[in-house]
């Protein structure tokens, strides 16, 4: 006897339930065989460009806009040209989520990315790791320093690592009263629990721990805590507004003192609202910044910023960044995905991610460039990519990071180095 | 003990700038129902006006009478070809409130466009020390002091002594029956759109001359303690609005010293929260009563 045929209404939902499952398991899982590509690809930098971390963003873009022009000249990737895309995140988790839905939602061929920074990591990691999209990001949040997300990539050093170099940097030049003195964001709340701990360590005291309420129209009660406290350098991190209102009130009532920032108070718009506050030349004799250490020398350096100053309109002032840490990695980021794709033989990024990491393992015949790089994989030979911010180890996290440099700032806005903690001192005084 | 006294000092200054902007915000709302949350970025854009005087060589404090001048024609403008095209198709509060977020968007974003995301300074000394009784003050900041008790006085007197001041008062309370009293009140707005811009276009340089930078956005980010005091004072009280700035601003900073300066928002808007909880039409009252029945 046959079975009663099952009526027509539970057959149509059957069907729909399994072309949902079949649907589910193809994007959740890698397919069989890679997705096809017609057109240029895209590498987005998903990061701030408006708001309080604006500077983030362009920093950003110059690294992909030059690793784009110079893939671009060596015929591009399996036969597709690349291009940037920029997507700004506001630093705030609340734009940073929708931003990110779109992009991955409307970007054709998106098939890698910049970012996402500190400001909006931990809302937007796991949407785009869900998208099976591999990202570089600039956080230095602790959350990711053991990171699972298979997609995501970080080249630079944690937050709470630059807490010790600055700690390091400030015991060596003699100071023992620090006063902390950081935004409540959570960028820059990152730096403090390290530099608290390394600059105890080191046999320093902190003598305050100042949370700074961002963009308030006046910290002058936050500033006689500060004076009060008596402190001999000040360590901070704050948006530029903000720490420009605290500096100039500081130096109103002729208590200026030594300061030692964080990455984001090296970059270009922190120096222009401080020394517009205070004054260039006052900046210049009380500055120190710890920012991630990039050589800024070598061959692959050397192409990267011979490419940069020759951009053109593409990037507004590309001498800005030329010394810049981050522009550098974000440019390493880009000429890796891309190197990755060529072992991959596709853009696909659910299939190229797992070469990403093979691209700078230690063995290869060293490249310098893309182009050196795509002339071995073509002769068939492995490959150990040396970036324009130096030599790359990725850990089991998908985690590179190194030394800390320290720079001044001069009047005419650039950043001399001061000095470098190494590698091995971040490792001493890590909690 | 030690740091009441400066901090007193210090409320005092944020309370002048909060002032300036909490009558000027509460003159509009008072004359025309409409809480304007693009005040701050009006505020901002004068900022930008004195900006481009100052650089081009002229005195901070010209430049902020340029800006007030600015800030009236601006205001006043916004007000004729935007919210009262919207007012005239009978659009409510809260639909008023809408138009004036997107204004406040658009503000922003022009001025982005125009001068780039970076910080911006104007060249002017903050001038010397001085020292009343603990209390520590910049030449700036005691001239800044000095503006706002003059622009106070300004607005006591125009709206006591004057035909437009009564006027004002007539179109704040009942604007129907103003008009049948044969008050021109869509002069009498322009007016007010004119005087609440200029007191505008002051508090944004003054803002700015406190934090020492700006950018595009540095003006909304002044709009919640601007808003605070208005509401503490009796939204659309003028008097109430000087009372709820210096209320705020002192009490942010006796509590900043008292506590941790990190909490000074907080303290400052459990205040808010209190007195508003004992008298929910505010400090002064009469006209938020009123506009409550009316909205």
């Amino acid at each position: 006897m046959r079975d009663r045929p099952a009526p027509t209404s539970v057959r149509v939902a059957l069907g729909i339930l399994a072309a949902l499952v079949v649907a589910a398991c193809g994007s959740s899982t890698q397919g069989a065989t890679p997705k096809t590509y017609s057109g240029t690809l895209t590498f987005a930098s998903f990061n701030p460009f408006t708001g309080p971390d604006a500077s983030f963003g362009p920093e950003m873009n110059a690294g992909c806009i030059v690793a784009a022009h110079l893939i671009n000249k060596s015929n591009g990737v399996l036969g597709h040209q690349v291009q940037c895309l920029t997507v700004d995140t506001r630093g705030d988790p609340a734009d940073a989520v929708p931003a990110a839905e779109k992009m991955i939602a409307t970007t054709t061929n998106l098939v890698g990315m910049n970012g996402p920074s500190s400001d909006e990591a931990l809302a937007t990691v796991p949407i785009i790791d869900r998208a099976h999209l591999p990202m570089f990001g600039d956080t230095g949040q602790k959350a990711f320093d053991q990171s699972t997300y298979q997609y995501f990539w970080r080249l630079t050093p944690p937050d709470d690592a630059a807490g010790i170099a600055m700690a390091v940097y400030a015991y060596n030049k003699g100071y023992r009263r620090g006063a902390a003195v950081f935004g409540s964001d959570l960028s820059s709340q990152g730096n403090v629990p390290n530099l608290l701990t390394a600059f105890k360590k080191l046999g320093g005291q902190i003598v305050i721990n100042q949370q700074l309420a961002l963009d308030q129209s006046s910290y002058r009660s936050e500033v006689e805590a500060i004076i009060a406290a008596n402190p001999d350098v000040l360590f901070t991190e704050a948006d530029p507004q903000t720490d420009a209102a605290v500096l100039s009130q500081l130096q109103q009532l002729g208590k200026l003192i030594p300061v030692v920032g964080t990455q984001p108070t090296v970059q270009p718009p922190w120096g222009q609202a401080v020394s517009g506050a205070i004054g260039a030349g006052n900046l210049a004799q009380i500055f120190a910044g710890a920012q991630p250490y990039a050589p800024s020398s070598g061959p692959a350096y050397d192409v990267e910023n011979t490419e940069l100053l020759a951009s053109g309109s593409d990037i507004p002032n590309p001498v800005q960044w030329q010394a810049d840490p981050y522009t550098e990695t974000d440019y390493d980021a880009v000429i890796m995905m891309a190197l990755a794709m060529l072992m991959a033989k596709t853009p696909d990024p659910s299939f190229y991610n797992q070469y990403i990491s093979q691209v700078v393992a230690p063995g290869g015949t060293e490249v310098h460039s893309y182009a050196e790089g795509m002339a071995a994989i073509a002769a068939g030979k492995k490959i150990t990519y040396v970036g324009a911010g130096g030599s790359i180890s990725l850990d089991k996290f998908h985690n590179s990071s190194g030394a800390f440099e320290i720079v001044g700032y001069a009047p005419d806005g650039t950043n001399p180095q001061l000095s470098v903690v190494s590698a091995a001192d971040i490792a001493k005084y890590k909690s | 003990m030690n740091q009441l006294i400066p901090a007193v000092g210090f409320g005092l200054i944020t309370a002048s700038i909060l002032c300036i902007a909490a009558v000027g915000f509460t003159l509009q709302f008072s004359v025309t129902n409409i809480l304007n949350l693009a005040y701050g970025d009006i505020m901002t854009a004068c900022a930008f006006v004195a900006y481009l005087a100052n650089h081009a060589g002229v005195n901070i404090w010209i430049s902020m009478a340029i800006a007030a001048l600015f800030g009236a024609v601006f205001s006043a403008l916004i007000n004729r070809f935007v919210y009262f095209q919207f007012v005239r198709r009978g659009t409510r509060l809260f639909g008023m409130i809408i138009v004036t977020i997107a204004m406040s968007l658009i503000i922003q974003n022009v001025l982005l466009a125009i001068f780039r995301p970076t910080f911006f300074s104007y060249k002017a000394s903050p001038g010397s020390s001085y020292n009343f009784g603990g209390m520590i003050f910049t030449g700036s900041q005691l001239a800044i002091i000095g503006i706002a008790v003059a622009s106070m006085l300004a607005i006591h007197l125009i709206s006591t002594r004057t035909k437009l001041g009564k006027a004002m008062r007539a179109t704040a309370t009942n604007p129907s029956l103003a008009r049948s009293c044969g008050i021109a009140t869509d002069q009498v707005i322009d007016a007010a759109w004119l005087l609440s811009g200029a007191l505008c276009g002051i508090a944004g340089v003054a803002f700015v001359l406190n934090t020492a930078t700006f950018s595009e956005v540095t003006g909304a980010t002044f709009l919640v303690p601007i808003i605070a005091a208005a509401i503490l004072g009796g939204i659309g009280q003028p008097y109430g609005a000087m009372l709820g700035a210096l209320t705020i601003g002192l009490a942010s900073e006796i509590a900043a010293s008292a506590i941790n300066p990190s909490y000074k928002d907080v303290v400052a808007f459990v205040i808010l929260i209190v007195v508003l909880l004992v008298r929910p039409q505010g400090i002064l009252s009469e006209v938020a009563s009123a506009k409550e029945v009316a909205a």
